[in-house]
């Protein structure tokens, strides 16, 4: 019998290759309930809520992580350990540019890596960025869908009372520096899920939907937003399919 | 008209698309397969020619190694007008099976050098243009080449990170093989970096002249030529598809 992953609670062969990798426990139900045919709940322990199901008839899995890079490294060490191979995050944001708006779509090319967890893993100087089949396999869906997107680099970082719209303070001039260089959105996963990615050789892509702005305040309504929340889920189960299927004609 | 002040090229002198070996002596040779080559300017290690490729503008400039004079050429050739970057250079293989005169594309750099880090800080990441590098692997794949697509890592002390580095080198950097780094060389991330903050789109496309498990090192110029013949014509069959997708 192969050893049981100490936190996800999963053994080898037991969650499909393909993870969309959300942040919310929640919303790893809502995207069973609502995207898989036939949805088996494989695992619920701690934050991670581990589902298997078909996707345009391909088998992929989905595995909350919970917020922030601690508990999504736990969480993609473990699955790759179990033999996964493609990831996709998929989760809100907040906004770092005036042109980026809530209800918006971003794909990450990259992020500043402003977490901790990536740091212990590997010096700062080494990039976290997404793979590159994921992004366009990402690109591709979004385009399929009609769907405009934003594209570029994120920011992931730990703190989220230091750099949201809820944070103390003059949470602006932190993250100036970051507006100035074009950084899109902030969030609190992915660059840990990009180097973790790379070292462990899995290929990991991540979708966005903006929540909220840090540069107008805006805080958008889940109910405004959640047409975007479906479509991204969409576009990255989609994607997923893709790189399953892109294996099988390599 | 005001020159550039290292180039000494002037606006309107430069293509949208660029090509930037390091070596200055390399220009020429790149600059004979584009119609209608011109030398535009000689300053430092910088050297310019401008010609056309398929109706449109293009040039290549020599940045000089490493990346504060890479950086340099970049922020002028941006205030010239020019857009698109591609790279076009010689690389040390860190990966065991990565063989004499192979191709790679570098998707991202491990940004070790100095010049890149007065922009901002390390945990930005250095990233190539997604658009130039999927040009750069389609060129590729159309004339049957197969590439290593992946990170590589640029660095600003060749004596400490090269072929030629102390016999120690290998177990210093350990860190990179084990991180499955490709390979090294001196310009890319700070290219990456600068041209991510200043909104234009940049590539890198290198050869690999040496390995450092087996040290061997190409030197041989004859068998260097074609290659660089080879790369050469994959950027300006990507340099086409990037303005065709500008048009449309």
């Amino acid at each position: 019998m192969e050893q049981i992953q100490y936190h996800i609670k999963c053994r080898k062969g037991e969650v499909n290759r393909a993870v969309l990798l959300p942040g919310d426990p929640g919303r790893a139900d809502y995207i069973a309930e609502n995207f898989f045919t036939n949805p088996r709940k494989v695992a619920a322990n701690r934050e991670f809520r581990i589902y298997n199901g078909e996707f345009e008839g391909e088998p992929i899995a989905v595995c909350s992580t919970g917020i922030g890079c601690m508990s999504s490294a736990v969480a993609i060490e473990e699955l790759a350990n179990i033999g996964c191979q493609y990831f996709i995050r998929v989760g809100t944001a907040g906004s770092l540019q005036a042109e980026v708006k809530p209800g918006e779509i971003v794909i990450a090319t990259g992020a500043v890596r402003g977490d901790g967890a990536s740091r212990e893993y590997i010096d700062p100087s080494y990039p976290a960025v997404a793979d590159f089949s994921a992004v366009n396999a990402l690109r591709r869906r979004a385009e399929k869908e009609g769907r405009p997107y934003h594209l570029g680099i994120i920011r992931s970082h730990d703190a989220f009372y230091m750099e949201s719209p809820f944070a103390f303070g003059d949470f602006r001039k932190r993250i100036q520096l970051w507006v100035e260089a074009g950084v899109l959105a902030i969030e609190n996963e992915s660059s840990t899920l990009f180097v973790v990615g790379s070292l462990r050789k899995v290929q990991v892509g991540s979708i966005l939907v903006i929540a909220g702005s840090l540069i107008s305040g805006e805080e958008a309504e889940y109910e405004r937003i959640k047409g975007s929340v479906d479509l991204a889920i969409k576009i990255a189960a989609g994607a997923l399919v893709d790189l399953l299927k892109g294996e099988s004609e390599k | 008209m005001k020159k550039a002040h290292h180039l000494q090229v002037a606006c309107g002198e430069v293509g949208e698309f660029v090509i930037l070996p390091g070596d200055p002596g390399r220009c020429e040779h790149i600059a004979r397969h584009f119609e209608e080559p011109r030398l535009v300017a000689s300053s430092r290690e910088f050297v310019t020619y401008t010609g056309k490729h398929k109706g449109f503008s293009v040039s290549v400039v020599s940045t000089g190694m490493g990346c504060p004079s890479a950086a340099i050429a970049l922020e002028e050739l941006i205030t010239l007008g020019a857009k698109h970057f591609v790279r076009l250079g010689t690389t040390g293989a860190l990966k065991k099976d990565l063989k004499i005169g192979e191709i790679v594309i570098a998707n991202s750099a491990v940004r070790t050098d100095g010049t890149s880090l007065e922009y901002i800080p390390m945990e930005f990441p250095a990233i190539a243009d997604i658009d130039v590098t999927n040009a750069l692997c389609e060129a590729s794949r159309k004339k049957g080449i197969r590439t290593h697509i992946g990170t590589i890592w640029s660095h600003d002390a060749f004596y400490k990170g090269s072929v030629f580095a102390d016999p120690d080198f290998l177990e210093r950097e350990r860190w990179l093989i084990d991180a499955g780094i490709l390979s090294v060389e001196n310009e890319s991330s700070a290219l990456f970096v600068i041209s991510y903050l200043r909104k234009v789109k940049t590539g890198t496309i290198l050869t690999v002249v040496a390995n450092h498990h087996t040290r061997e090192v190409l030197v041989d110029e004859e068998r260097l030529l074609p290659i660089f013949d080879l790369m050469t014509e994959i950027c300006l069959e990507a340099f086409e598809k990037l303005n065709t997708a500008k048009r449309g």
